[in-house]
């Protein structure tokens, strides 16, 4: 037996004594949740509460995918048609009609539902990399009718909405959207929603039939498994949170256009914070937004070139510090996408069960 | 009474048949053998009793009702449950939870599920394995978690895909026993199997193919003193 199984046994046999574990589960997330709750009381820098949007997006994302790549094990790679089908729905009826956006998110998911019911009938009926080619295939068909209807969709120019309406919730009305606090909210808000639903999810007979389709098909099949039924509910659950998602991000940028929200790169990012953090538990989207977000944001804004003058390696003034200063940034693309590479390279499990192994190693190398 | 009946079943790939006019009963609560060299679509038949493929031709009937062109799953949920000749656990899941798969198509209760299928690993003495996970187990842990997940299903009949393949002396003789306390359950089985010995133990009637059409069925004596069936399969030296 290697490692790695004797990790699963002793994290499976913590999951065994479900009543201890729980409690323990449960008083840590009361805690995280609470101290992320009080956390704009005490930091009002906007940046810093726009990197922690930027985790509340990446772990709704994540989490969503989780559910039918990770947890069913479809690898849908084209997720960005649910991020784009809630972005455009809300930003479409905010600009046209006037509906708050807080009931276009609800359109929004209507939409995603319908998507998902079309890719679920047609693509499910392939396996493995076939299917995730054409997830990718719907995903670009919605992007190129986004691009293309310019009547209804303003095409490549994109929506740009800068009012959004009140917002009333338990008799306070919020109307400042030019801060960061309202946003991070209701950010905070889908995560646990989504968190919530993936756990229910795996602490129930759907969990338990996902797991059974990502392990073998056939052998789900013949243990009385509806492996279509099964697909599509996980596809479906998956989708209205990623649609979520994209309405939340829709109305905290402003602005949707083809590329930013229905894009191939955006479905890659989804099952990126996935791949990278740990696929099929609650914690790896968690642990994948830790990494990747701080991560390309540290690359975009320069923060490499700056912490190498730092050292004094390379003067900044000098003809290599300039061009550090000039093409690091630039390169921010290359050098996430490296990155990406030798994470996956040495850790295939995800940078969780990678954790999970070296904890193993030491505890073993002890005897 | 017979709860399986299969009626001049044939499976046809492209010009290849596979199976061709295959008939035969299984009595209620009985154990059918199936034999025969490799290749002569004993799995083939297996697949498409359990609706993994459609038959060409024919039809399977089971407890009354016609069977062709059900989807595996429904045919489990009818209480037809089958295991793999090449081993399927759900490699990434512990022992338990491979056991409560088959469990939950019979409840939506996770709590009634975890004790039918503690209760099938302890008829098939794995309880002590629960919480391994199921890709790590040796070959005749594998066979024998496949039969506690089938049984989670709570089947009346039982087809067995040379659950005996690969196992060591000890190991097939617990499969043995194992099939014959199945038996004592009521449950009916149809089982492939290679080994001759075991086969003529277990089984109150064995049906042997060859090249995908019945050579012949009867009790296990008269199948070991029959020429065709000598000729074909065992060879002289099983006389």
């Amino acid at each position: 037996m290697d490692t790695s199984q004797i990790v699963m046994e002793r994290s499976e046999k913590k999951a065994g004594g479900k009543a201890a574990f729980f409690s323990a589960e449960l008083i840590i997330a009361v805690v995280v949740v609470g101290a992320l709750a009080l956390f704009p009381g005490f930091v009002s820098s906007p940046y810093t509460l726009h990197i922690m949007i930027l985790l509340f997006l990446s772990t709704i994302n994540g989490q969503s995918w989780n559910l039918i790549g990770g947890y069913a094990g479809q690898y849908s790679v084209g997720h960005a048609a649910y991020f784009g089908a809630g972005a455009y729905t809300t930003m479409l009826l905010l600009q046209q009609m006037q509906i708050a956006p807080w009931f276009g998110a609800i359109a929004g998911m209507g939409v995603a539902l319908v998507v998902a019911l079309i890719v679920g009938s047609i693509c499910f009926r392939l396996r493995g990399p076939y299917f995730v080619l054409a997830s990718i295939a719907v995903a670009e068909i919605l992007r190129l009718s986004a691009m293309n209807l310019k009547d209804v969709t303003n095409g490549a120019e994109g929506i740009l909405v800068t009012e959004l309406p009140a917002l009333t919730i338990a008799g306070r009305t919020i109307t400042d959207f030019s801060s960061k606090v309202p946003f991070y909210y209701i950010g905070l808000g889908l995560v646990i929603v989504t968190v919530l639903v993936t756990y229910l999810v795996q602490h129930s007979k759907l969990g338990y039939y996902f797991q059974a389709i990502r392990e073998d098909q056939d052998a789900a099949h013949s243990l009385g498994i509806n492996l279509s039924f099964h697909k599509n509910v996980a596809l479906i659950l998956s989708a209205l949170l990623t649609s979520l998602a994209g309405s939340f991000y829709a109305i905290y940028v402003g602005f949707v256009d083809p590329p930013t929200v229905l894009g191939l790169d955006i479905s890659v990012q989804i099952v990126l914070i996935c791949i990278i953090g740990g696929i099929g538990t609650i914690y790896g989207p968690v642990v994948g937004s830790l990494v990747l977000v701080p991560l390309s944001e540290a690359l975009r804004s320069n923060l490499i070139a700056e912490s190498i003058f730092k050292t004094g390696l390379v003067s900044e003034t000098s003809n290599v510090g300039a061009f550090l200063k000039e093409n690091l940034a630039h390169a921010h693309a290359l050098i996430y996408g490296v990155l990406v590479v030798v994470v996956i390279l040495f850790m295939p499990d995800g940078v969780l069960g990678f954790a999970r192994k070296l904890i193993v190693k030491r505890k073993g190398g002890r005897g | 009474m017979a709860i399986l009946e299969i009626k001049h079943v044939s499976k046809l790939f492209g010009g290849l048949a596979a199976n061709s006019d295959v008939s035969f009963e299984v009595a209620q609560g009985s154990i059918m053998g199936l034999i025969g060299p490799n290749g002569a679509g004993k799995t083939t038949l297996f697949n498409c009793i359990t609706g993994y493929y459609p038959p060409s031709r024919g039809d399977v009937i089971f407890k009354g009702n016609r069977m062709n062109g059900l989807q595996p799953d429904r045919v489990c949920k009818l209480g037809m449950a089958r295991t793999w000749q090449k081993v399927r656990p759900l490699a990434k899941m512990t022992v338990l939870d491979n056991v409560m798969v088959g469990a939950l198509c019979r409840t939506n209760s996770l709590k009634l599920a975890g004790e039918i299928a503690m209760e099938q690993l302890k008829v098939v003495r794995m309880e002590g394995k629960a919480s391994f996970l199921a890709g790590g187990l040796p070959i005749g842990e594998r066979k024998k978690l496949e039969m506690a997940r089938v049984l989670a299903t709570t089947p009346e009949l039982l087809l067995l895909d040379e659950v005996m393949g690969g196992l060591n002396q000890s190991e097939s003789e617990e499969i043995i026993q194992l099939i014959l306390d199945i038996k004592a359950r009521g449950i009916t089985q149809m089982v492939i199997e290679h080994d001759m010995k075991a086969i003529m133990r277990i089984s109150d009637r064995i049906v042997v193919l060859t090249s995908g059409e019945k050579l012949m069925e009867g009790t296990p004596e008269e199948v070991v003193s029959n020429q065709a069936v000598i000729d074909a399969y065992l060879g002289e030296s099983h006389i």
